[in-house]
């Protein structure tokens, strides 16, 4: 089954290689200086927000449809609001003097 | 209005744009990945293969040197009498049928029971008010209710007849141990060998182990066999004047196999689901693992669901780092949780023991109380540990075994309830989800994990409430999950369908 296969997990690391590229070039457009740990820290408010969705997927194949649903729901409160306070802090500049 | 070639697309762009394309794509490719990963044949533990890969938790960081069960007090041998569910209810049936017109206002002596079960019931007197209650009221009230709803039940009951088709043909042992279980002539005339000897007591184990997963079972351990453990009477092939003080000696290992019930059947209880799947497989294996020792000139009994026992089987998978007694009383293993049918193979092929698991479990079934909060009957006990409570000279969990039955009667589909099996969050399938659960929980020290992954069950997975598993009207004989496609009446037969709750 393609979806289980080694070849769909490859094709998924080509496309997080290519989402991290597109938050390289946002984060210059914005000027935003990106240090390893906040790099760190954004990829794993990503690997957190794509389980939500993972999550959700198995729990309906399981036919937990409905617990699948509250946590995707759940999931994506989480992801906003430390989305947010992730944006709001790369954003910052650092105050000289 | 012309675009200037300059002010087209530019590489940064095109890399935002991939990326919110890949984001996108990512989170859609991984639902249909989840939902994939969710009904794969191989999350389905012990239903996937007959490799010993089914046994996937790595128990070596939670073994310790048993024993895991101490007694507290003075220790009495079960009985098959009184303890033993099915033979107790078996008992007072047939003198009920002697005397049916009596009530629980009547002295318990006009029952003529064996002095026995009369002095077990002197003792737990609400045993003796659910035993009289299954055959005067649950028992009629579910002739009427199978003449109204069985069809709905129809082909669950159906499957649950293929699985006992062995059961008409397969009997126990029709002698004493000290002759049934010693190697016989075999099937050309040629007398038994003398035991083969093994390069070690630990290949000996390695050995059995791997074969008794080829036989079929997904888990397998073994420990020494418990005399304590053992019934104080009634042991199969032998005489009432039969010795049972005494363990027999060739009883002295015990290789305990396990294997879970259909998944997706095991959710749609109590009223589509069945037992007999996982009796059906584990009685096989063990009968396989029986002959297989045999033949290499060990004495051997097996203790299986459908050939019976003579010893307990629990407390042996404790011992033998299967699992850990839970709130509902049976073993909870790792791979299967509460979901695991047993069978014990006591033999003296000298083996190296396994060592009993601490995995959380006990922790755990002190703060869930999901299963006694389930259950229709209250036959699992709601106490806040099992401190104190003891039974038969051990500490643990009471369980109202008479309520238990009670509501096994009063059912639909195949008899047997089992939902403490299906709402246990341990009984969970294999897959990434619950695997991240099973590596993480046992590993935090703190408890948080456990109580945040409990909160979310108890939040967001839905759990009907006890009253509703109940007949009508108090109930609607609800399942804990639908049944399975594949069970569905109205997909299959042309038959008149009458659901309860319509």
């Amino acid at each position: 089954m393609f979806f289980n296969s080694g070849i769909f997990w490859f094709l998924m690391g080509i496309l997080f290689v290519l989402v991290v590229a597109g938050f390289r070039a946002c984060a210059k457009d914005r000027r935003w200086e990106i240090s390893w740990w906040k790099a760190a820290l954004g990829i794993l408010w990503y690997c957190l927000f794509m389980l939500t969705f993972y999550a959700w997927g198995t729990l309906i194949g399981e036919n937990e449809g409905v617990a699948g649903f509250r946590i995707l729901i759940l999931g994506l409160f989480i992801c906003l609001v430390s989305g947010v306070c992730l944006w709001r802090w790369m954003a910052a500049k650092r105050r000289i003097g | 209005m012309d675009v200037p070639y300059d002010k087209g697309l530019s590489r940064r762009n095109l890399l935002k744009l991939a990326g919110i394309a890949g984001v996108a794509v990512q989170a859609g490719a991984l639902v249909v990945a989840g939902k994939q990963e969710g009904k794969s044949s191989e999350s389905y533990t012990g239903w996937e293969s007959f490799h010993p890969g089914t046994q996937f938790f790595d128990r070596k960081p939670f073994e310790f040197e048993g024993p895991s069960h101490a007694p507290v007090g003075e220790v009495r041998r079960p009985s098959h009498h009184t303890d033993y569910v099915f033979q107790r209810v078996g008992s007072f049936e047939q003198a009920y049928r002697k005397h049916p017109g009596w009530t629980l206002e009547d002295p318990i002596e006009n029952l003529e029971l064996i002095p026995e079960l009369e002095a077990f019931y002197k003792e737990f007197p609400e045993r003796l008010e659910w035993d009289f209650k299954t055959f005067s009221e649950t028992i009629p009230n579910n002739r009427e209710d199978s003449a109204k709803y069985n069809n709905y039940y129809l082909l669950a009951e159906a499957y649950e007849a293929g699985f006992s088709a062995h059961s008409r043909f397969l009997r126990g042992p029709t002698d004493p141990p000290e002759k049934s279980d010693f190697p016989g002539r075999d099937m050309m005339g040629r007398p038994p060998r003398n035991p083969v000897p093994f390069r070690t007591p630990d290949l000996a184990s390695e050995f059995v182990k791997e074969i008794a997963h080829r036989y079929g079972a997904t888990l397998a351990g073994i420990t020494k066999t418990n005399p304590n453990w053992l019934y104080s009477e009634g042991w199969r092939g032998c005489p009432q004047d039969y010795d049972f003080s005494v363990m027999p000696a060739h009883w002295e290992n015990a290789i305990v196999i396990g294997v879970p019930m259909e998944w997706d059947v095991v959710l749609s209880n109590p009223q589509f689901g069945t037992s007999n799947d996982a009796y059906d497989r584990v009685t096989t294996a063990a009968l396989r693992l029986e002959g297989m020792i045999k033949f290499l000139g060990y004495p051997v009994r097996s203790h299986t669901p459908l050939t019976d026992y003579d010893l307990l089987v629990p407390p042996h998978a404790v011992e033998a780092g299967l699992g850990e007694i839970g709130r509902t009383g049976f073993c909870i293993t790792p791979e299967a949780g509460g979901n695991c049918r047993m069978a014990v193979i006591t033999t003296n092929l000298p083996m190296t023991m396994d060592k009993p698991i601490d995995y959380g479990v006990a922790r755990f079934c002190n703060k869930c109380k999901l299963c006694a909060e389930s259950c229709p009957s209250g036959a699992i006990s709601m106490a806040d540990s099992p401190d104190g409570l003891v039974i038969r000279g051990y500490e643990h969990w009471y369980i109202n075994n008479g309520a238990c039955y009670n509501y096994w009667r009063e059912t639909m589909g195949p008899m047997g309830c089992r939902l403490c099996v299906a709402t246990c969050p341990y009984s969970r399938k294999d897959n990434w989800l619950h695997d991240l659960a099973r590596k993480i929980d046992p590993r935090d020290p703190t408890g948080a994990v456990s109580s945040g992954l409990l909160q979310i069950q108890k939040r967001l997975f839905p759990y009907p409430a006890a009253s509703e598993y109940h007949r009508p009207p108090q109930g609607r004989f609800a399942s804990f999950r639908p049944e399975p496609p594949y069970l569905e009446v109205d997909k299959y037969l042309d038959i008149a369908v009458t659901k309860p709750g319509k």
